[in-house]
This record gives C-alpha cells, sequence and structure tokens, in this order.
C-alpha cells in the first residue's frame, strides 16, 4: 500500500487545524493520520484560549470536543458559524453516546459533521477528508452554473501541469455580452450563461471515456480542459449548437433584424450584433509549460485574436510543436 | 356551475399526469441511439423528434425553471445540446409503454407526424427560416388528447361514443362531453410545462389561429398542416370527418391556395417515406 497517500488528501497541503479537547488519545490519533506538511494541528485543552486564536487567525477546519469544560461546544461552534467571514470553515464535534440521547438541534448548532466515541480511526480519517473537501467545493462552485471555479481550474491545471499531462486548455468568452446585459437585464443575461455552461458540458461530455473539466471562472467566462486530439473537434461543436441556440434568447423583433440597439461602455446608442462565442486554446504537450501562469497568460494574446472576429470561432496555439 | 366543477376537475387530473404512452418501437430506437457512445445528438434528435410524447417530455424537461431558461428552448436537436444524454436516458427510463393504449394511439401518433412534416414543408413555402420550430409544434397540436385518453379513459370512452353515433368531430364531441376541446388541455399543458409562447400558442390555437395573440404565424402553419394531413388521410386524428380550413390561415401567411401545390407534392413524398418507418 501506498503509504505516503494513506490519510486520503492528496490535493491538499498546509491546511491548519485546531482541535479543542481535553482528551490527550484524541490528539495523538489526529497527528498520527496526516502528516504535518497536510494538515498541522494546533491543539487547546480549553475553550478560552483557542477563541482568541480562531478570531485572529482562523483555520482552515476546528474540531471542538464536547467533553469540553469552561465553554459549552455547542456555543463555540455557534460563534464560528454566526460571523459570516468564518461561516465557511469547516466544524466537527466529537460526541459522547450520552450526548445523543435527546436529538440535536442541528439548525440551532450549525456544524458540518459530529464524531462519536469511541473513535475508529478510519471513520474520523474519512470524516475530517470529506468535510474538508466538502467545504472546499461549496467555497469554490460558481453560484449561478455550481460549476467548478477558480481554485479548483488552477489546481487542476497544475496538477496536469505537474503531472507531465499532455492536454488542452480552452478559455471561452461571449461576444456583445455585456450590450445584452444592458438591453434585457442581468436576469435574462442569467439565462445565457446557464446556456452556455450546459452546451460546454454537454459536449465536452459527449467525448465519452475521455478526461476532461469544465469551470466557470466567472461571468462570461469558462474554461475547459481535454486531451490534445480531441479539442478542434469540441470547439467546433460548442461554436455550431451556441450559434443555433442562442437567438431564442432575443425578442423576436432584434432576432429578426440579427442585432440588438443598445449603449456601449461610452454611453454612446449603437446597433449590436448577436452574441458570439470565443475560444482560445492553449496546448501543454511534452512538458512544454511549467506553470498555470503561462498558460493563462498565452491564453489570453490568443482571446485578443479570437475576438478581433465578431462571429464566434476559436483559435488554437500554432506554436506548439 | 356542474361544468365549472367539471373544467376544474377534469384540469388537475390532466396537469397531474406524469406518465404518457410511447410507441415501442421509438422507444427501442432511442434506448439503443443513447447506449451507443458512437451515435451523434443528431441521430438521437432524429428518432426523438417522431413522438409527440417523447418529444414533448424532452421539451418540458429543458424548459423546466431547474436549468435556468424556461420558455427558451423549441427545437429537439437544441434541447437534446442542452439536456446531455445522461438527462435523456433518465427519460426514457421513466417513460412507459402502454400496450393496451398503442392499438388506439397509433393512428393518432400517424397523424400526428404527418402534421409534423405538413407543418414544416407548410413553414418553408410561406418562407420561415426555422422550419424545425414549426414541425415541433405540428408535432404536439393533439397532446391533449394522448392526455385524455390516459388521465381520463372513461370520458375518453364516452367522447369517442359520441363521435360515433352523433357522427361529429373529435372535436365537437370533446365540447359535448367535457365542454371544451383538446385546445384546452394543449394551453394548459403548455403553460404548466413552460413550452415557448410560439409552440403554446399554435398548441392552443391550431383550429382558431386568427385567435392566437403573439404567434399567430405559427398556430396558422400548423392549421394548413392539420388539414392537408387529413386530405391524405394519413393516420386518424379520432374521427373521419373532412377537417375544416379556415381560409384566414391563408392571410396570416400571406399564401394562395396555388402555393399549396408544391407543398402536397413533397408532402406525399415524405408520408410515403415515413410509411415505412411505421411498424
Amino acid at each position: 500500500m501506498d503509504t505516503k497517500h494513506a490519510h486520503g488528501l492528496q490535493n491538499l497541503k498546509g491546511q491548519r487545524a485546531f482541535l479543542v479537547s481535553p482528551d490527550a488519545s484524541l490528539r495523538e490519533m489526529l497527528q498520527s493520520i496526516w502528516p504535518e506538511e497536510v494538515i498541522k494541528f494546533t491543539c487547546f485543552e480549553y475553550g478560552r484560549g483557542a477563541i482568541e486564536f480562531l478570531l485572529t487567525s482562523p483555520p482552515d477546519l476546528l474540531i471542538v470536543d464536547n467533553r469540553v469544560v469552561d465553554i459549552k461546544a455547542s456555543e463555540m461552534a455557534k460563534l464560528v458559524k454566526s460571523e459570516n467571514v468564518y461561516r465557511q470553515l469547516p466544524v466537527i464535534i466529537c460526541l459522547d453516546e450520552t450526548d445523543l440521547e435527546k436529538p440535536w438541534d442541528w439548525d440551532a448548532i450549525e456544524v458540518d459533521d459530529f464524531l462519536l466515541r469511541p473513535f475508529f480511526l478510519p471513520v474520523v480519517r474519512d470524516r475530517v477528508n470529506l468535510a474538508m473537501c466538502r467545504a472546499l467545493r461549496a467555497l469554490d462552485a460558481n453560484p449561478l452554473s455550481k460549476l467548478p471555479g477558480n481554485t479548483s481550474i488552477i489546481q487542476r491545471i497544475q496538477s496536469l501541469i505537474d503531472r507531465r499531462e499532455d492536454f488542452a486548455l480552452a478559455y471561452c468568452d461571449l461576444d456583445y455580452f455585456k450590450s445584452f446585459n444592458d438591453k434585457y437585464g442581468f436576469s435574462r443575461g442569467d439565462e445565457v450563461l446557464m446556456m452556455t455552461a450546459r452546451i460546454i458540458v454537454n459536449t465536452i461530455r459527449s467525448f465519452a471515456g475521455e478526461k476532461t473539466f469544465v469551470g466557470h471562472v466567472g461571468g462570461d467566462d469558462f474554461v475547459f480542459i481535454t486531451p490534445p486530439d480531441i479539442v478542434e473537434e469540441a470547439c467546433k461543436r460548442i461554436v455550431f449548437s451556441f450559434d443555433g441556440i442562442v437567438p431564442n434568447f432575443y425578442d423576436p423583433a432584434d432576432r429578426k433584424c440579427k442585432c440588438i440597439v443598445s449603449t456601449d461602455r461610452q454611453g454612446n446608442i449603437q446597433n449590436f450584433p448577436l452574441m458570439a462565442i470565443s475560444i482560445a486554446v492553449v496546448f501543454n504537450i511534452d512538458g512544454k509549460l511549467k506553470h498555470f501562469g503561462e498558460a493563462s497568460a498565452i491564453a489570453m494574446g490568443l482571446k485578443k485574436k479570437a475576438k478581433e472576429n465578431p462571429k464566434s470561432n476559436y483559435v488554437l496555439d500554432r506554436r506548439t510543436p | 356551475m356542474q361544468d365549472q366543477d367539471l373544467k376544474t376537475s377534469v384540469k388537475g387530473q390532466i396537469l397531474s399526469v406524469t406518465d404518457l404512452p410511447t410507441l415501442p418501437s421509438v422507444l427501442d430506437k432511442v434506448s439503443k441511439l443513447v447506449d451507443d457512445p458512437n451515435s451523434s445528438t443528431e441521430q438521437v434528435a432524429k428518432v426523438i423528434a417522431h413522438d409527440q410524447v417523447l418529444s414533448a417530455k424532452v421539451l418540458k424537461m429543458v424548459n423546466s425553471p431547474i436549468y435556468g431558461f424556461p420558455g427558451r428552448i423549441t427545437t429537439i436537436q437544441h434541447a437534446l445540446v442542452l439536456l446531455g444524454l445522461n438527462v435523456i436516458k433518465g427519460i426514457i427510463i421513466s417513460t412507459s409503454v402502454f400496450d393496451i393504449i398503442q392499438q388506439a394511439m397509433s393512428g393518432l401518433w400517424e397523424h400526428s407526424i404527418g402534421c409534423a412534416l405538413a407543418s414544416g414543408a407548410v413553414a418553408k413555402a410561406a418562407g420561415f427560416e426555422d422550419p424545425e420550430e414549426f414541425t415541433v409544434a405540428g408535432l404536439l397540436h393533439d397532446l391533449g388528447k394522448v392526455v385524455t385518453a390516459v388521465q381520463l379513459p372513461e370520458l375518453n370512452a364516452a367522447i369517442q361514443q359520441t363521435v360515433e353515433t352523433k357522427q361529429v368531430s373529435y372535436y365537437d364531441a370533446e365540447r359535448i362531453v367535457l365542454g371544451f376541446g383538446h385546445d384546452r388541455i394543449n394551453a394548459w399543458l403548455a403553460r404548466h410545462w413552460n413550452l415557448p409562447p410560439n409552440v403554446r400558442e399554435a398548441m392552443t390555437y391550431h383550429h382558431h389561429p386568427d385567435r392566437a395573440q403573439f404567434y399567430q404565424q405559427t398556430a396558422a402553419v400548423v392549421h394548413i398542416g392539420n388539414f392537408l394531413v387529413r386530405i391524405f388521410e394519413y393516420g386518424n386524428g379520432g374521427d373521419d370527418q373532412t377537417a375544416y380550413f379556415k381560409p384566414a390561415a391563408m392571410k396570416v401567411l400571406k399564401l394562395k391556395m396555388k402555393n399549396l401545390e408544391p407543398v402536397m407534392d413533397e408532402l406525399s413524398e415524405q408520408l410515403m417515406e415515413i410509411s415505412g418507418f411505421t411498424f
């Protein structure tokens, strides 16, 4: 068995956790599961001492034991969860069986999970791992499309670069989205973003059995990753579907004249064509890229080129050998 | 008062419809395509577009608020791109086949697909760009009849009885028995399912295109399509009456009778072709 990865958190590093518990055996168990460079535990026997640190330098995870005597564990959880800046911090509460004689009001005590004595190492390990991953996912998902956001995108690209895997990275954005949003309002703008997200996801997924990824940077910016050999076909299909579907989102009159009248960035009234999708594709082949930043810099350059064309189109990074 | 009560209770029953029959041959074809990783959305869309019930389900799904753009998507091809094959698989699993109804329905099934083709041809003759939107409207124009058959079997039997004994059209029989026709049922369903306004109006006003508010043209196309497919006696809309024809529909589309001649030629060819598609 690969002991290095036995803790189950390959993609996380440098996480800080607070344990508030008088139970020395629990402390030892937790510290034995994850190497310090993955999760470093700071341990407190009493609640009072922990609270000060909790508010001044919040950790990435809080585990609090109901056996703590000076402050109720539920109070500590409430303190963290009622402050919006700490709300995303995952909190796990440790209980004895007698604590569960009556049902808890989880609505009032907004912890993310609980651990029950006697502690069983594999369960403790995986409950904690799950809580950490769930918190990251919830934090990073785009609230509109529910697609993974920047943190996950960067992590995915960097880990592909680190493993020297060949891939194609595509940046998509919409032309004339702003004028559409200005004319029809943001809720109709959101409809278009939802539609775009679904076209990209379903097109990429239709390449059965390929390793792919779709993320939503924000606004009208999307990212997808595919193996290099299928990316051009994917771009073609996305452009085709987008151009076919987008007229449905305009009022009949605008749809008919294939343009809208709206104000531009300088405040002038102007005609804008129907929205189009531009895609810029960067390749990483034979470990050409070393860092995520290189990929996005190349892509931004290509995007300008793609944008020169008012119609939907894609540009591939031809500098690739 | 009693009339009002029947309307309310029937409406409730109609809208609670969860399961509509689909022809087994269509379902088989779609299932096989969806399970084959090499098949394209175009292929799947083509088969689904031959079945009013599957088409209605797909459009209902893609236009539901869950996906965030209710009432926007008119064509099956676009619906498939936006739903993805996973969801289509789910729709297929949840679609059942009613063997008993199958017999009674197959005439209506042929009538509907005939009307879909006819509507597409009329739309083309009238110079519309996207004939597929009109095809969908034509396909779904009698969906209310299917729903009545499934949800209200006793009333449906009474309607059929009335067609035979009084020698009236199915539409008139519906109004004698229910107090309203399938066009009203279509209107309920289309609104309940967030179908796009042009499809909704065609489903609601295909008997009276001049009453449509915003999409008279779509309703007129389906009205003429419905008439043409009856002339060809392809399929069965529930009776063997000659369909009536509203000249107003031609006016809305700025068509002359002679413009329909090439449409009828094209249609007769297409109907020959798809007659092989039936079992």
